[in-house]
């Protein structure tokens, strides 16, 4: 018998400039829709600057609501009161990508439905097997085009749709809603759901100060490192990890619990600064913070680097745009900005085994 | 996928235990849990008894962690044959068998295997780990089971207790393995107390040691048992009154109907 290899993973690397017309780090942050935590670390670095500090503390609510039925969300008041004004994120709360039924409404107005067979059976709604469901397809997903909708709300697929949430199976699920909105009224939302003991929450932020921290030396010019001169890409982002752990950096060989060792060529930053904010954080607020993060670098600072991390909710059924998700042993989909003083970046986007490559 | 299921736990006669069982159950993210009970009829004296009420066991169920629904219990009846008579009792029809959601046999003869993956009428067929098999795998019966739907059961819990425990049923796993390819195969726990139940996840871990591939694996405690738990709802039927439709507690949102089967 033969132990086969581990589930596989992926990740994409690729470097730019900020500067340079076709860079795709703004498309790319405002299409990973589901985002659970956000991190950055700053080297050499105290304290947060005002700026920062203000913009990570108001990174602004996120909602719950308990057993909302999904009819409330393709009536055409929630279609012309939300998702036509900002963009609306909604994400189904306490079910399992690859357990239970998981609903998902992407600020582009696409609601999707990842359902099981028995479900999908009993909805009657057209969808497509799922590409990660084994042999026997276990589970559909279907994918409901809502401003398409309203656009015609005397169709035969309104109907149909209406009838299916209606009648024919309605679904309830616990959800995340969260709502970017170019106008000022906040109070709509919790009115709109009170039916559904709607809660606003404020997302967690931890901030810290890691001291005399082990970073390695990095050149923006190639991903793949230098031998003796700079680490590669690869060796960032394990480090970086073991960062986010508070694991060691500096094992032996002979220890029990980790043998990682930082890479080399390293230096030792007698401090640095590390900010954590964990809720239902959407992707415009993360771009404001790329975008005050790239500034950082106005003024002459220590720092060769610093790195931007965000993480995906493992039981999202999409990861970038509409690509599947899948939750194999493991549901991660995650990326992350290296920003350079010159603004080149690197951004790598890491996916786990069910999961589609990253754009 | 289906949700995550554990068929076997041991039902003592300590209602207290088996609450604390399911609720570890829960905790670990088991949706489904079936209570098994066994009938050994080489004692003397050997009665089908009632499966025990689900309602006598709790009065609110727990939550499954993660989730917001509470778990399912499902009662499972496992008969250990050693001699072809012992069969007889899954034949009759007003046996207090129908009463149970999942039927199990345990055949200990190469002969009662075959009747067992080609005639009997189970969900689930369980597989030595305990000792040295006693007779070997052969394709044809293997692959009758297969089509009919039945699931090859392997338990993981006496390899947490003992260490040549640990060897049989890697072995015995392997083996079954070389034969069925991985198909319709069932990991459960076996578990007469908490701490010898695992998360799912370790679990298809484990199946990965026995020789299933990764998708295999997660199958062999999710999809495959529920495969199981609809084989017996459709095999033995509990019709409910006034209604042509047959009744199966499903998982997920909801429960499935399943309507002019019969």
């Amino acid at each position: 018998m033969e132990l086969r290899e581990a589930p596989r993973h992926l990740m994409v690397c690729e470097k730019s400039n900020f500067g340079h017309e076709k860079s795709r780090h703004k498309h790319l942050v405002e299409t990973h829709y589901h985002n659970y935590r956000v991190s950055f670390l700053v080297p050499e670095c105290g304290m947060l600057s005002k700026e920062l500090k203000n913009l990570v503390m108001e990174i602004g609510p996120y909602y719950s609501v308990k057993n909302l039925p999904l009819h409330e969300l393709v009536t055409h008041e929630f279609i012309h009161t939300f998702v036509k004004k900002g963009s609306f994120s909604a994400l189904t709360y306490n079910t399992s990508i690859d357990e239970d039924n998981t609903a998902a409404l992407l600020p582009n107005g696409k609601l999707i439905l990842s359902l099981n067979k028995d479900t999908y059976e009993e909805t009657g709604l057209q969808g497509h097997p799922s590409r990660y469901s084994g042999r026997k397809t276990m589970k559909f997903i279907v994918s409901i085009d809502l401003v398409d909708l309203s656009a015609n709300l005397d169709s035969k697929k309104y109907e149909r749709v209406s009838w299916s949430f209606k009648e024919k199976n309605p679904l309830k699920f616990d959800f995340l809603l969260a709502w970017h909105h170019t106008g000022a009224e906040e109070s709509t939302m919790m009115s709109y759901f009170s039916k559904y003991q709607i809660q606003e929450h404020q997302p967690k932020v931890s901030l810290s100060t890691v001291r005399e921290l082990q970073c390695p030396v990095l050149q923006s010019s190639s991903l793949a490192g230098e031998p003796e001169e700079a680490c590669s890409a690869l060796e960032l982002f394990d480090w970086l990890g073991a960062v986010f752990c508070h694991a060691d950096l500096d094992n032996q060989p002979y220890n029990f619990i980790s043998t990682y060792r930082c890479p080399q060529p390293s230096t030792v930053v007698a401090q640095a600064c590390l900010c954590t904010v964990t809720g239902f954080i959407l992707p415009e607020k993360i771009n404001v913070l790329l975008e005050q993060l790239c500034h950082y670098f106005d003024e002459p600072k220590l720092a060769p680097w610093l790195t931007l991390s965000v993480q995906g909710f493992a039981d999202s059924p999409v990861s970038w745009r509409e690509n599947e998700h899948g939750f194999q042993k493991g549901g991660e989909h995650l990326y992350n900005f290296v920003i350079f003083s010159n603004q080149d970046y690197w951004l790598q986007m890491a996916v786990g085994a069910n999961d589609d490559c990253p754009p | 996928m289906a949700a995550f299921a554990d068929l076997d736990l041991r039902a003592g006669s300590d209602l207290k235990a088996l609450r604390g069982l399911v609720e570890t159950a829960a905790h670990l993210g088991y949706s489904v849990v079936a209570i098994n009970h066994i009938v050994d009829f080489k004692e003397k004296k050997q009665e089908i008894e009632k499966p025990v009420a689900v309602s006598e066991l709790f009065t609110t169920l727990p939550i499954v962690q993660g989730k917001s629904r509470p778990i399912k219990i499902l009662t499972r009846l496992t008969i250990i044959v050693t001699d072809p008579s012992h069969c007889n009792v899954l034949r009759a029809t007003s046996s207090r068998v129908r009463l149970y959601d999942i039927v199990a046999v345990f055949p200990k003869t190469e002969k009662l295997f075959h009747v067992a993956c080609t005639h009997l009428d189970v969900d689930l067929i369980c597989i030595t780990v305990t000792e040295k098999l006693p007779f070997y795998f052969k394709r044809p019966p293997i692959n009758v089971a297969i089509d009919r739907g039945l699931g090859f059961e392997l338990v993981y819990g006496p390899a947490i207790r003992d260490a040549t425990m640990r060897r049989y049923t890697i072995s015995n796993a392997l083996n079954l393995m070389q034969i069925c390819k991985g198909k319709n195969v069932i990991l459960s726990s076996a578990a007469e107390r908490p701490l010898e139940i695992r998360g799912p996840y370790d679990v298809a871990n484990l199946g990965l040691l026995f020789g299933l591939s990764e998708s295999e694996a997660k199958a062999a405690v999710s999809t495959n048992c529920r495969a199981a738990f609809l084989h017996g709802a459709v095999a033995r039927p509990v019709p409910m009154a006034g209604s042509d439709c047959i009744r199966c507690h499903g998982e997920s949102n909801g429960e499935a109907l399943l309507c002019s089967l019969t």
